[in-house]
């Protein structure tokens, strides 16, 4: 039958939880016909902010891109500014920064999942979601003294050892997130609306999903075998074991069910890195062959100079943020500043499949599948 | 044998040199080449267009293209030179959909024109935005504001008439 | 005992003896009294105390400051701060605010959370003259107070209060929800003491 289209605009504001994101959708009757994403609305210039600053100036700014999950993004700036100098870590730096991230990866799809629920109208996830993130929230501001932007890792090492107190508080929450993930579990899986909002929407073949530069979650729900912790293992990821969480059917339900696996995955890695981290140790300064006159390292850092040039060269270093392939293209000209930096961003590449992700589905459809894809506005537009 | 050697021996004739980009493999092309060898590198298993990187270095561009294959787990970086008066190179959006939003970006913040894409326009900039801000000679000091037009769309005035409350 | 010098003998007092001269509030109009913030209380009599005086800005913003409601405009980083203070844990609905509204028609508070930039600017413009009056601003974190971490930045506009009034700025970068709540009573205090009685002085 033959209807006439509607323009509909949704955003820049809208009500659903993900940031400032605006669709223009031309409507067939209820289904859309064609759907175009804008963005930009929180384009704050972050890699022109790059430019003018310092290697360790620019630290804070990578917090802010993705400010669900920030050590990632802390780390992928300092592995690249890291293999770009050839700095060396101590082992329990290394420890520290996994741990730091695995926790943080939890975080984010506690925030991914609430929001998602809530999105659909169901508000119980985020208020439950939220009291666990509180509780790892707390852990971060031990060790940092912040809550969502750390500066925490920086080139060398991380900024301080972590407290005492802190490893009971961790084992603490561990054990009250594995019961918590059953929980959700319980209050989601099994719901039929649930089932009936998710199988089968925002279908996309594994092939398609490669072919649209998909990273992490979104990419391993539509069955592609991929992590970049396993397969390009960077930091200690080689010495844990935990296996890769992938779904067949490329909907959105798996999107969904491989971020509920991957927070158990998580779980056992923090397990694993605190049976294992290396306890402190001072480094002697003859070990890294730096004078006492340049500075002290500790156990946790290799010392690093406030100004400091990595000779010129340019590198591209990339991580698995709990979204997506997270990198950063860093080049030097052999001064203290970058010549420029360029943030790959896995919420900018996931969002460029959304038009065909959701050609003749329904609004309501429509949130579900930018729920699933999960971005953060501040890290598709930078 | 690295994957950019590789890329070196199928196509003689469009690679220019090949090295490392710090530690990955890295193909200099020609920039007429440029969809013929992400072509061949997309044919021998370079599936994952990871990033579109656009330099300026004020007498010339870069255009450097990250690859990854998921097959075989190699990376490959592909580099092209672009002159500054004419920073034009064709667009790879009919190999990875992908590149659609990449190629505006680095459009949007280098200026350079990828030719063949299908729409090419601002994407994180509003339309009719002053210069690009990625370029060594983008001008920081005169600020430009955005006031929303007639049809809803943004329209850039430099002085923010309608905005601001006071001068 | 020894004060100063001089001796003081030592007091004793029959605190039996004592007698409460203020009344407990017993009716619901000495209740409203014993809050404070009507002051002005004379029932008249031959209505059986049934007809309050006060003044018409105290009621109101009585009323006001009660159940303030805030539109969702999250913008960056702070708007996750912003759900974490209207989530159980800081549980902002003790202030009566926890009715985010998606349409700003409904609303009477904005929360400026997060970078506001040069494209969302007009944007959020839009939004606060969309909103019914009396409305009130709350600029939270650094960016939406000065540009903050990104006021070298072409793109971000330098402090939202070149585009609309703000009431109340809260530092930080993300603020703690606890100095939101603190932002939050702040702005309470100012709609408390707002409205011709204040000019005069009869609000206090
Ligand atoms: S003040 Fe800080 S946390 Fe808040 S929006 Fe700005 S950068 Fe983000």
């Amino acid at each position: 039958m033959e209807s006439d289209e509607l323009f509909i605009n949704m955003g820049p504001v809208h009500p659903s939880t993900h940031g400032v994101a605006r669709f223009k959708l031309r409507m067939d009757g209820e289904s859309i016909k064609e759907c175009t994403p804008v963005i930009g609305y929180l384009h704050r210039g972050t890699e022109k902010i790059g430019e003018m600053k310092t290697y360790l100036q620019f630290i804070p700014y990578t917090d802010r891109l993705d400010y669900i999950a920030a050590f990632p993004n802390n780390y992928a700036y300092v592995k690249a500014v890291e293999e770009l100098a050839g700095i060396e870590v101590p082992l329990r730096a290394e420890y520290i920064r996994v741990l730091t991230m695995e926790l943080n990866r939890i975080v984010n799809h506690i925030v991914s999942i609430g929001s998602l629920l809530m999105d659909l109208g169901a508000a119980t996830m985020i208020m439950w979601g939220f009291r666990e993130r509180e509780n790892a929230l707390q852990l971060f501001e031990m060790l940092c003294g912040a809550r969502m932007t750390f500066n925490y890792i920086k080139p060398g090492g991380v900024r301080e050892d972590i407290p005492d107190g802190f490893i009971p508080k961790l084992n603490e929450f561990i054990k009250d997130m594995e019961k918590r993930i059953v929980d959700y579990e319980q209050l989601i899986n099994g719901n039929e609306i649930f089932h009936m909002r998710m199988k089968n929407i925002g279908v996309i073949s594994g092939k398609d999903a490669v072919n649209y530069g998909w990273t992490g979650p979104t990419l391993r729900g539509s069955g592609v075998d991929y992590d970049l912790r396993k397969y390009e293992p960077y930091s200690i990821y080689p010495d844990l074991d935990f296996k890769v969480c992938v779904r067949k059917e490329g909907d959105s339900y798996a999107r969904f069910i491989v971020r509920m696996d991957e927070m158990k995955e998580s779980l056992h890695i923090l397990r694993q890195v605190v049976d294992n981290m290396p306890a402190t140790k001072l480094i002697s300064m003859a070990e890294y062959g730096i004078s006492p006159m340049t500075g002290t390292p500790t156990a946790v850092s290799t010392y690093f100079p406030r100004i400091f040039t990595p000779p010129a060269g340019e590198v591209y270093s990339r991580i698995e943020a709990p979204k997506g392939e997270l990198g950063f293209y860093v080049v030097s000209d052999g001064t203290t500043k970058p010549y420029r930096v360029k943030i790959r961003s896995p919420s900018f590449c996931n969002l460029t499949a959304i038009p065909s992700l959701v050609k003749g589905l329904k609004i309501g459809d429509l949130i579900a599948a930018f729920g699933t894809i999960d971005v953060v506005l501040g890290d598709v537009d930078r | 044998m690295n994957s950019a050697e590789e890329l070196k021996n199928l196509l003689p004739g469009s690679v220019i040199s090949t090295g490392l980009q710090l530690n990955k493999p890295m193909a200099v092309v020609k920039k007429e080449d440029l969809v013929k060898a992400a072509g061949k590198a997309k044919e021998i298993g370079f599936d994952h267009l990871s990033v579109i990187t656009g330099i300026d270095y004020r007498d010339h561009f870069e255009v450097i293209y990250n690859f990854f294959s998921y097959s075989k787990k190699q990376n490959l970086a592909i580099k092209v030179n672009l002159d500054h008066d004419k920073p034009e190179v064709d667009s790879l959006t009919s190999l990875w959909k992908g590149a659609d939003w990449l190629e505006r970006e680095t459009f949007d913040l280098v200026g350079i024109k990828f030719i063949g894409h299908p729409n090419l326009i601002r994407i994180l900039l509003p339309d009719g935005w002053n210069g690009h801000p990625l370029r060594k000679d983008y001008d920081m000091n005169t600020e430009q504001f955005v006031t929303i037009g007639d049809n809803g769309d943004d329209v850039v005035s430099p002085d923010g008439t309608n905005l601001l409350r006071r001068k | 005992m020894e004060k100063g010098g001089i001796r003081v003998d030592p007091v004793t007092i029959d605190t039996t003896k004592i007698k409460h001269t203020k009344k407990q509030p017993v009716t619901a109009l000495e209740k409203l009294n014993d809050t404070g913030l009507i002051s002005t209380l004379l029932a008249a009599r031959e209505r059986e105390g049934m007809i309050l005086f006060s003044t018409i800005d105290q009621v109101f913003n009585w009323a006001r400051l009660s159940s303030l409601w805030p539109v969702t405009s999250g913008l960056a980083c702070c708007a996750i701060e912003m759900m974490a203070v209207a989530m159980a844990h800081h549980d902002i609905a003790r202030f009566g605010m926890e009715i985010f509204r998606a349409s700003p028609r409904q609303a009477d508070l904005m929360f400026v959370a997060g970078t506001v930039t040069k494209r969302m600017a007009p944007r959020v413009k839009q939004l606060y003259e969309m909103m019914p009056d009396p409305k009130w601003v709350i600029a939270v974190g650094g960016c939406a107070s000065t540009g903050g971490p990104y006021h070298e930045s072409y793109s971000v506009l330098k402090g939202v209060d070149l585009i609309i009034p703000v009431d109340v700025y809260i530092p930080g970068c993300p603020p703690r929800p606890e100095a939101w709540i603190y932002g939050v009573i702040q702005l309470r205090e100012k709609i408390k003491n707002q409205g011709y009685g204040a000019k005069w002085g009869l609000n206090k």
